[in-house]
């Protein structure tokens, strides 16, 4: 080294991304989506489970809308909320009115469903954010209570009683199918949201406020900034797949949406399937649902259900201390088609 | 010569000690400065206090005539002054070469479409990974980096957000004879180019090679300032050091 060039690079580079991105196994993504696409134009092969495998379907495809979103900001950002739900009921809620009293079209309500749970995550985030660690924890599930017990006694939503919703205009055999897409369409969005996260200069002050908000601040990262918006924006799929699901349900109770069983279901997708990757959630999600599936069919919907789901998932953790897609990474075992970093 | 940092009777107290008190020195635009004295003197409090991440309790922070004192430490760095932290704070589960783009995600949140790291921010970053000589761990994760390797990273990484005036604290402490060589010849050629610098350190042959001015501190409090001669022969200085003052 003769000479050293540390003033800015004054040569005009191209300010093309680095090579160092890697495309990610995107033909084999957009297979699998294809496939799900096509599905519900399977009735033929499927036969008599048809219902069954769209409903499981939409569940599956719901929970990975859920666990990815919050990854965004407890994986990524490492802000572990335990009142997520809050925007999934919100979402609920917000569209079951609006279809309910306002006869608006499904179309319309669920987006605005999420754009809702975004205005609430802003305003939410603005407040429970200035604490960390175990606080903002607290913070989360206080929310979630104080959100719980307003709907139940919420006269004008039913309070506890809840709500009953319109039918949907379909058959028994199709009514299914819609809403199988709409799912579909979210847990897309979701994934791909989360993808964009990982790989942008956002997600990349993300995980460093998740390691050291100092030296993240010192960096020169608005981190508080970066954080609300994390958080806003990790409640739009929340709130949307909220609207679609109690849609699909046909009337909304406060107990379907604000139990707090369900944040910390997507908390626990996030961390077996690995925490701030973005098909971690991904095979968090299809493996506890499938568990579940497979558990309440042996063992019925019964206490013995649970314990089985969480034998198993501790195992999972004692041989993925950093969750299935994390630790294989990490060991340098993932193979390519989950390799979405 | 004109000021570019403006230290006017900082204070900060944490209980009943009192770790700054009534601080006051100037650096100037282009030097090499030193901020000395003995452990506990309060050096890495008013660095602490200088970028932001302490609010001061009394006293005012002027850089290039403009007042700092309180904002939010990512304003302060935007407005050019940087700093290494004298326990290195890599960010571990990040590769060295994106613990050095980090500083490049302070812009706008448009960030969410675009990539994670230009053409032109790795080049740059390899380029101060290279000049500090730490280029070849660059995929590497930073926490499996060496003692002196991660003061290297911590030292070009400041480097990355390009600023104007540099806290480095302790730079040598704890890096070997090699390093610490190749550390002050990199410190000399940056400044060369422009770079202002103020220096806490323990190892007196580097900060009397460095410096041209030093501050002295003791218990908080400014007890001399002056050139490395001036320094050298003042029996304060030694006092402070015997813990007489
Ligand atoms: N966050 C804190 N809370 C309480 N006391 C603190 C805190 N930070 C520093 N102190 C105390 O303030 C005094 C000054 O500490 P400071 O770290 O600024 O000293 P220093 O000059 O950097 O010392 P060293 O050379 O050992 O790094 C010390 O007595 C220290 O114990
Ligand atoms: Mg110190």
């Amino acid at each position: 080294m003769t000479r050293q060039r540390v003033e800015p690079s004054v040569i005009a580079v191209e300010r093309g991304p680095s090579r160092r991105r890697s495309r990610g196994p995107l033909a084999a993504v957009a297979t699998i989506v294809l496939l799900l696409t096509l599905l519900p134009l399977a009735r033929p092969l499927i036969g008599q489970p048809y219902n069954y495998v769209l409903q499981i379907g939409m569940v599956g495809l719901m929970w990975i809308a859920l666990a990815s979103s919050w990854n965004i900001i407890g994986g990524f950002a490492g802000y572990i909320s335990l009142g997520h739900n809050v925007f999934y009921g919100i979402g609920g809620y917000a569209s079951g009115l609006l279809l309910l009293y306002f006869d608006w079209s499904p179309l319309l309500t669920w987006p605005i469903a999420g754009l809702l749970a975004v205005i609430c995550g802003f305003l939410v985030g603005l407040v429970t954010l200035r604490t960390r660690g175990p606080a903002f924890i607290i913070s989360t599930v206080a929310l979630l209570l104080m959100v719980a017990l307003l709907f139940d006694n919420w006269e004008f939503v039913g309070a506890s009683n809840g709500l009953s919703l319109p039918l949907p205009p379909f058959s028994i055999e199709t009514v299914k199918i819609p809403f199988y897409y709409a799912m579909l369409l979210i847990a897309v969005g979701s994934v791909y949201l989360s993808y964009r996260v990982a790989h942008s200069k956002f997600g990349l002050a993300l995980r460093a406020i998740a390691q050291d908000e100092t030296k993240a601040e010192v960096g020169g990262i608005d981190t508080r900034k970066m954080k609300v918006t994390a958080f806003s924006i990790s409640a739009f799929f929340v709130g949307a797949a909220g609207a679609v699901w109690g849609y699909s349900l046909t009337y909304l109770r406060p107990a379907i949406f604000f139990s707090i069983a369900i944040a910390a279901e997507m908390v626990l997708m996030a961390i077996i399937g690995g925490r701030g990757t973005v098909a971690g959630p991904v095979v968090g999600a299809i493996l506890l649902v499938t568990l579940n599936e497979i558990s309440v069919s042996q063992f019925g919907s019964t206490e013995l259900n649970i314990v089985v789901t969480g034998v198993i998932m501790l195992v999972v953790l004692l041989f993925f201390p950093m969750g299935v897609v994390g630790t294989l990474r990490e060991r340098g075992k993932l193979p390519s088609i989950l390799d979405w970093d | 010569m004109t000021t570019l940092l403006d230290v006017a009777g900082l204070s900060k107290g944490f209980g009943g000690l009192q770790a700054v008190n009534d601080c006051s020195f100037t650096v100037e635009r282009g030097a090499i400065a030193g901020l000395i004295g003995p452990n506990g003197a309060g050096k890495t409090t008013a660095f602490n206090m200088i970028s932001g991440v302490l609010r001061p309790d009394a006293g005012a922070v002027l850089v290039d005539g403009v007042d700092i004192t309180g904002m939010m430490p990512h304003k302060v760095a935007r407005r050019g002054v940087g700093r290494t932290f004298q326990i290195t704070r890599e960010l571990g589960d990040l590769t060295v070469l994106e613990n050095m783009v980090v500083p490049t995600a302070r812009g706008r949140l448009s960030g969410l479409f675009g990539a994670r790291m230009l053409r032109d921010e790795e080049e740059r970053a390899m380029e101060l990974l290279d000049f500090v000589g730490i280029s070849r761990l660059a995929d590497e994760k930073a926490r499996n980096l060496s003692f002196g390797q991660r003061k290297l990273l911590e030292f070009a990484s400041a480097l990355m957000a390009d600023p104007t005036l540099l806290l480095l604290d302790e730079p040598a402490g704890g890096v070997n004879p090699a390093l610490l060589e190749r550390m002050m010849e990199r410190i000399r050629t940056l400044n060369e180019q422009g770079l202002t610098f103020l220096i806490v350190e323990h190892n007196m042959d580097v900060v009397m090679n460095l410096c041209r001015s030093i501050v002295v501190m003791a218990h908080g409090e400014v007890v001399l300032t002056g050139s490395p001669a001036v320094v050298q022969n003042d029996d304060r200085v030694l006092d402070a050091y015997l813990g007489k003052v």
